[in-house]
């Protein structure tokens, strides 16, 4: 077969996929794009739509709850992601060890990423309940806390709250790619490192992390673009509350649009987010090649 | 470390062993890998631990090591008792089969790990590095990364880990194991020529007995987590404590045979079987030994190298021994012709002069050199 049928044939084959990603993917993007330069409302008629060229980038980024969202969504992400790299590397250096009853603890430490995220929200609402709560109930036992506290009442707090329990829920991941790693450091270098006298810490810093780092690049930021879109939790357990203490940019995206019903301005808000989405994306690119180089 | 090298040669005198192990054991479970293990060598002596696979040799080592936990039983070092010490404080430096060689780190660092890690000054550091590696020849190499190295440059990376620091002790794990067999002849001259000058105090793992005959001052036969002998690379290969030693010592093995042994005055009359139809080979020992004088008559096992039967000319041989022998298979090997000849139920080799003018099928004058002649207990394989 000649080389340019064999490309032809690729289109072929790759055109039904092509097909249905730009009806469902491009085609809204595009759509959203041009929304974003017009003022249009959701109820309003087509004919009423006007073109304002910049004005919602303008009022976007000189608004200062838009800006205040963004601020907490980085910290979201910066938080829960960081938390999450930390207790999946521990874990996995754990999960590593030789002990009894090690295949039954990697067997169930997969269950909070199995959950559905709605259910962990749910989960994680009733485990905060300021009336029937388990933390406020095991605290009190502990004796850490006086009184029934409302853990997702407080804005300074919620947010927090929130927080750990995405990485509840997401830990597992890191810690289950952090052991797959892990488990291909051959043993004699460690062995090695240990008879040239370095403890338990050195071995880790200069075996083990080099070693993982690849991966763990990899696996962090898909999670830190995973973080920052953060939607279905923050909707079920806080709806962006209480007084916008929880309200990340993608949960103001949906209220501008959706509650609001401001299709263009909250156009631009989805491109700004969009858009920094895209920067991360590149950066995983570029944290995999950096991977398949070291390899 | 020219001048603690030359202090560990004067300590080479001494009496105290570097390396003292008592009734070692070592079990997973119901699994005895290492069965009641003692070995002590002293200061200089180059130990080599030699077996077929799965013989406990790599566990005896871990042990010594620090990296298995032992079951039962005792190590020291230079008089230190180190059973349960941490690998980092025994003072040895290991060298692994595999190179285990830091991927994220230079040659130079490689080699400077364990300075680094007991916080020796960059500068002395540095000096220890270049001094190894002009040693180990490896100078051009200290900024490479281990991915950009040859198997060879590795193992001398490897050995420059472990030498620089000086170590009282020095463990090799199989450490040629993955070349080449034209650089692990080269190699294994080398680690030779390093021990010579450096005087170490090597535990050496192999399965090669070659490299066991080449480079050991003491060797450790082991079976199944039994040391099966202990003794210099010449008393191994001369007087092989059973007939699995000496089976696996040589290349090729030592031809053992079955034999009728009577005593006939101070000689003992040793007959062995031919092929159908043949008159018996009788042989005669001058030196049988008290072992064999005292026993009563009967069937035993003779090892015989195989340079102890040769052509003609060869070696100095007893002319009278001598036996027309039927050459089932000649198989020229250079500077010497392997020969097969069935006697006493079973094929053995002789060894024959490389230039030597034989064919399969031949029969020839056959000398028989019993000088080195081994006798084992037939039932229980021990020597006798």
């Amino acid at each position: 077969m000649s080389a340019i049928s064999r490309s032809r044939e690729k289109w072929v084959l790759l055109f039904p996929a092509i097909l249905v990603l730009s009806l469902i993917t491009v085609l809204p993007f595009l759509q959203t794009v041009w929304t974003s330069f017009t003022d249009a409302e959701i109820t309003a008629r087509e004919q009423q739509v006007n073109w304002i060229g910049l004005e919602n980038y303008i009022w976007a980024l000189t608004d200062p709850d838009f800006l205040e969202a963004l601020g907490r969504t980085m910290y979201f992400t910066v938080v829960s992601v960081g938390l999450e790299g930390v207790l999946g590397i521990a874990v996995a250096l754990l999960l590593n060890q030789k002990f009894r009853g090690r295949w039954f603890l990697r067997v169930i430490i997969i269950l909070p990423w199995a959950v559905p995220t709605i259910v962990n929200a749910v989960a994680w609402r009733l485990i905060y309940h300021p009336d029937y709560g388990a933390l406020n109930s095991l605290l009190l036992q502990l004796g850490f806390i006086d009184s029934y506290t409302s853990w997702l009442g407080d804005p300074d707090r919620a947010l927090n709250m929130v927080i750990l329990a995405d990485v509840w829920k997401n830990f597992p991941l890191v810690a289950y790619i952090a052991l797959a790693a892990m488990q291909t450091i051959p043993g004699d270098l460690l062995k090695a490192a240990a008879i040239e006298g370095a403890g338990a810490w050195k071995r880790f810093h200069s075996i083990t992390l080099p070693w993982i780092i690849g991966p763990m690049l990899v696996v962090l930021i898909l999670r830190t673009i995973e973080a920052f879109r953060v939607f279905d939790i923050i909707y079920v357990m806080t709806r962006g509350g209480p007084s916008d203490g929880t309200k990340t940019a993608s949960f103001y995206v949906y209220q501008e649009y959706f509650s609001y019903l401001r299709s263009g301005s909250g156009a631009s808000y989805a491109v700004v987010v969009a858009g920094i989405s895209a920067v991360l994306i590149l950066a995983y690119y570029a944290g995999i090649r950096r991977d398949q180089r070291g390899a | 470390m020219t001048n603690n090298l030359q202090k560990k040669e004067r300590t080479a005198v001494s009496s105290n062993p570097i390396l003292a192990v008592e009734n070692l054991s070592k079990s997973y479970g119901d699994l005895r890998i290492l069965k009641d293990v003692s070995v002590a060598i002293e200061a200089g002596d180059f130990l080599v631990l030699v077996g077929p696979s799965g013989c406990g040799k790599s566990t005896l080592l871990g042990c010594i090591g620090g990296l298995t936990e032992v079951t039962s039983g005792n190590i020291q070092i230079d008089g230190q008792d180190v059973t349960h010490t941490d690998p980092a404080k025994r003072d040895i430096a290991m060298v692994f089969q595999s190179y285990a060689l830091f991927p994220n780190m230079s040659v130079g660092d490689n080699i400077g790990f364990g300075l680094e890690v007991r916080k020796v000054p960059k500068a002395e550091r540095d000096k220890k590095i270049s001094q190894v590696a002009e040693l180990l020849k490896i100078e051009p190499l200290l900024d490479r990364a281990p991915a950009q190295l040859s198997g060879g440059q590795r193992q001398r990376v490897a050995m420059g880990r472990a030498l620089v620091r000086d170590p009282k002790l020095f463990l090799f794990d199989e450490p040629l194991s993955n070349l080449d067999a034209k650089l692990r002849v080269t190699m294994r001259t080398e680690i030779k020529r390093l021990h010579q000058r450096l005087n170490a105090s090597i535990i050496y793992v192999t399965h090669d007995q070659i490299e066991a005959m080449t480079l050991a001052t003491k060797i450790v036969v082991m079976k199944d987590g039994v040391i099966q002998q202990v003794g210099t690379p010449r008393e191994i290969y001369d007087t092989p404590a059973n007939i699995f030693v000496a089976d696996f010592m040589g290349s090729p093995a030592m031809n053992i045979l079955v034999a009728d042994v009577t005593m006939d005055g101070l000689m003992a009359r040793i007959e062995i079987a031919r092929e159908d139809g043949q008159e018996p080979l009788i042989l005669y020992d001058p030196n049988p030994g008290e072992g064999i004088a005292s026993r009563p008559a009967g069937a035993l096992k003779i090892g015989l190298r195989p340079e102890a039967l040769t052509d003609l000319g060869s070696r100095s041989v007893n002319a009278e021994q001598q036996f027309d022998c039927l050459l089932d298979v000649v198989e020229p090997a250079g500077s010497d012709t392997f020969a097969v000849i069935r006697l006493g139920g079973t094929e053995v080799t002789a060894r024959m002069h490389g230039d030597v003018d034989v064919n399969s099928g031949d029969t020839v004058p056959i000398c028989f050199d019993l000088s080195k002649i081994s006798y084992f207990d037939p039932k229980s394989g021990e020597r006798l």
